[in-house]
């Protein structure tokens, strides 16, 4: 499409991992790729120039929270998101739906769109795929969500799973003709279909149809067993065309990125590593250390020996030298204490995600794998059993 | 009480710090311009401020945007103090209330190391002391400034002991003559500058020590009362309205000397409000004029977006140029002690500028302050290993509700969604 270019770069000869590149009209992204979620127009106190030396270059803002603030007349007038947080690298928004349905008072989806009532006044109010997709026009992002009727994996009533998968193919063709900006901004579908692979299928044969510049798979991360989500997963990448990112929706844990990428999976966002540091827990190559715990009152190393974050480098190295014992003594005390640990977790995530695409670029993606788990686990036999799985599934087998 | 650590080179043998004064003054009550150098330090000149540190971080600011985004020389950090017994002073820490025994606070500066450690002062805040109770006040201070004295010399090889501050205690010079004449004997070598409480106490100090820099620590709540210090030859402040502006939504405004508008009826603010919804759709930076961090890369718009969604960008984005318009107004005032300017240029910003900062009218950060409330109970080492990922519990947890004075043809206009029939 006019806005949007998919290069494959490398493909892993064993699992269906790629590493491609996508250029978005605020530049090239790198995939595999982990996007940090600045939900309404900032990450967590970083600055944007902060967020930019992490490596970041595609962010997420959030449709339904710059909808309520700053609002679209305000949003117009200062001609978007990238406009209003002063950043110019990618943006991609989400549709917005699900906060509404869960947090607005007697939200109800019906064909037209998600009804609620206003906080107020009780004025019954309307909220269409055609009011998302003008939101998302008048924000910018690079990339938009189409509006998509989500249910809980884990509910019980396939029917209402059935409905709401066909329910959402229908609002991606109204998305589409509601879309007016096709060639400064990506519309991309959304896979529903919960836990049920038949209906996946069908999902992805029905939209792979409508050609979207990309394609996320939806409804997943919302507490379900991890054995089915890499059944999920795999299953759409499997039916999905070759020629486009893939979305996954929702993830964040390292090893849960790893394997997703193993399955096909190009593109990422979670909340998880930006709010997990507010609570003074840094994401490392060993495992997640809270850093509050008192045995790190005098550890005068850095977060992490590996990362090379503006925190972890040395001060010899431009870097500030941050030690455990520093944001033992600031964390969740001063919100300073939680930029820096932001700052390290983002770096953390996306520098891992470096590793991987060399790693497939060099075709050495299975050994990747294996050094990763190792390095987490001690023991192979430790790994959990839906990883094992997955990994075996795509030819590596890692208790071989 | 408190130790200076300076951020960012020279050394006399016995003094740990070198003070020169420009100007040599002649009258007792002038301003003065001077230079403090410290051992692998890059110098700073006076009269200037040090930033109010709150556990060693400037509110608001990571390090990296502190070093890049703000000329911030020195940081004041507290151990905070009250009122006393014979030995203790009590004090506020980040584990809560306790008493600092004088000893404690020697230890403390011999682990800590900062570039300057300013003596404990018997000094009684928001009432006046009694007869009785001024007796004992100087004799108290000489013990603790003698202890912290004697603390100091024994440092190890090499390194060189932290500048000492002596405190001159806010009561008559009488009252205090047994103590300020230790200062000018025994202790004389050991003392590298004095500590103010009140401005006043600048006429309690004795002629043979009037060459050391002075350090307030009295409330300066706007610049008109900085000038008024400087004006009388205080050195270095601690001020805590810097982030007081911050927290309370205000960007900064004004400049020294003030700038020149004949035109002028009524007297500028020293500040804006941010939280003012004038600003939402305004594309200007904070201050048209104002070459900070924030002022060359965001505007008003984003400004206000940021205090309304209460994100804490916008609290970082205020610190950084509100300490920009204050590094510029010191500044401005060496510049005019120099060239001798500063007596007209203050009676000039006097008229120029309301004398009280605007109003607060939004609200501070999320938790009272810039600090999170402690949770206390001890977290685990490592949190459990990554479990099911619930993403959207997560992002709910991240979301708010609009608020309940939006009626549905607010969100109409905003274009979150539309009346239905
Ligand atoms: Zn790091
Ligand atoms: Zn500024």
């Amino acid at each position: 499409s006019a806005a949007l270019k998919f290069e494959i770069v490398a493909k892993c000869s064993t699992t269906k991992a790629r590493a491609s590149i996508l250029t978005l009209p605020h530049g090239p992204v790198s995939l595999p790729i982990f996007q940090p979620v600045a939900t309404q127009a900032s990450l967590k106190g970083l600055t944007p120039t902060q967020l930019a030396e992490t490596g970041c270059n595609l962010c997420l803002n959030n449709t339904y929270h710059l909808g309520l603030k700053p609002g679209q007349e305000t949003l117009e007038k200062v001609g978007g998101a990238h406009a209003l947080q002063g950043w110019k690298g990618n943006i991609l928004t989400d549709s917005g739906g699900f906060q509404m349905v869960s947090l607005l008072k007697l939200a109800k989806v019906t064909e037209e769109g998600v009804r609620f009532l206003s906080p107020h006044d009780g004025t019954p109010m309307l909220l269409t795929p055609e009011h998302s997709i003008s939101l998302q026009n008048t924000i910018g992002s690079d990339i938009i969500m189409q509006l998509d009727d989500v249910i809980a994996t884990t509910s019980p009533d396939a029917e209402r799973m059935e409905e709401a998968m066909e329910r959402s193919i229908r609002w991606l063709d109204r998305c589409i003709a509601a879309h007016k900006r096709p060639e400064k901004q990506n519309l991309f579908c959304i896979i529903q279909g919960g836990l049920d692979l038949e209906m996946r299928k069908v999902c992805c044969k029905e939209m792979a149809k409508r050609d979207t510049p990309g394609i996320a798979i939806g409804g997943l991360s919302g507490g379900e067993d991890k054995m089915s989500y890499c059944q999920v997963v795999s299953a759409c990448t499997d039916l999905l065309p070759p020629n486009k990112p893939r979305y996954v929706m929702g993830v964040g844990y390292p090893e849960d990125l790893i394997v997703s990428i193993a399955l096909g999976a190009d593109m990422f966002d979670c909340v998880w590593p930006t709010r997990t540091a507010r609570f003074g827990n840094a994401v490392t190559s060993t495992g997640t250390l809270n850093l509050r715990h008192a045995s790190f009152a005098n550890d005068t190393g850095p977060i992490d020996a590996d990362c090379a974050c503006t925190c972890c480098r040395p001060e010899e190295e431009g870097g500030l030298g941050i030690t455990r014992a520093y944001i033992y003594h600031v964390a969740s005390k001063e919100t300073a204490g939680a930029h820096l640990l932001t700052m390290h977790n983002v770096h953390y995530l996306l520098s891992l995600m470096g590793k991987v695409r060399a790693a497939i670029t060099e075709d050495r993606y299975p050994e990747f794998l294996r050094a990763y788990f190792r390095r987490a686990y001690g023991d192979m036999a430790r790994v959990p059993t839906w990883a094992l799985t997955a990994l075996k599934e795509v030819g590596v087998d890692l208790l071989a | 009480m408190a130790a200076l650590h300076n951020h960012s080179s020279l050394r006399q043998s016995s003094h740990p710090l070198l003070f020169v004064l420009q100007k040599s003054s002649t009258r007792e009550d002038e301003p003065r311009f001077g230079r403090l150098s410290f051992q692998n330090r890059v110098p700073m000149d006076t009269p200037h401020y040090v930033a109010v540190s709150s556990r060693g971080v400037v509110p608001h600011l990571s390090q990296d945007m502190m070093r890049e985004n703000t000329n911030i020389r020195a940081m004041y950090t507290a151990l905070e103090d009250s009122s006393s017994t014979h030995s203790a002073i009590p004090i506020v820490t980040s584990l809560g209330f306790g008493m600092l025994e004088y000893t404690n606070y020697v230890e403390a500066i011999q682990k800590l190391r900062p570039d300057v450690v300013l003596g404990m002062g018997d000094v009684l805040f928001g009432h006046k002391p009694g007869v009785k109770r001024i007796d004992k006040m100087g004799d108290r201070t000489l013990v603790w400034v003698k202890e912290l004295a004697d603390g100091m010399k024994d440092e190890e090889n090499g390194t060189p002991r932290p500048a000492l501050f002596a405190p001159i205690l806010p009561i008559e010079a009488e009252q205090q003559s047994y103590y300020l004449d230790a200062l000018q004997g025994e202790l004389v070598d050991s003392v590298d500058g004095l500590v103010l409480y009140d401005t006043a106490s600048i006429d309690a100090i004795p002629k043979t020590l009037r060459h050391l820099p002075r350090l307030s620590l009295g409330e300066m709540n706007s610049p008109h009362k900085l000038l008024d210090a400087i004006a009388l030859g205080i050195d270095i402040f601690t001020i805590s309205f810097i982030t007081e502006t911050t927290d309370a939504g205000i960007a900064l405004g004004f400049s020294f000397p003030a700038i020149k508008d004949t035109d002028l009826d009524t007297p500028l603010p020293l500040g804006v409000d941010m939280w003012s919804p004038t600003h939402a759709t305004s594309l200007s930076p904070l201050r048209s004029d104002c070459l900070c961090y924030t002022c060359t890369n965001h505007h008003q718009a984003f400004l206000q977006h940021l205090l309304n969604a209460k994100e804490m960008l916008g609290w970082v984005l205020l610190q950084l140029h509100n300490h920009h318009i204050v590094d510029n107004f010191f500044a401005g005032v060496r510049q005019c002690i120099q060239n001798g300017s500063f007596e007209d240029e203050r009676t000039s910003f006097e008229k120029t500028y309301t004398a009280e900062l605007p109003e607060k009218t939004g609200q501070g950060p999320r938790v009272r302050g810039y600090q999170y409330k402690s949770e206390k109970s001890e977290q685990r080492k490592n949190p459990p290993a990554y479990r099911s990922l619930d993403d959207r519990k997560e992002k709910l947890a991240e979301a708010a509700l609009p608020s309940p004075s939006a009626d549905a043809n607010d969100l109409e206009q905003q274009g979150f969604a539309e009346k239905a029939e």
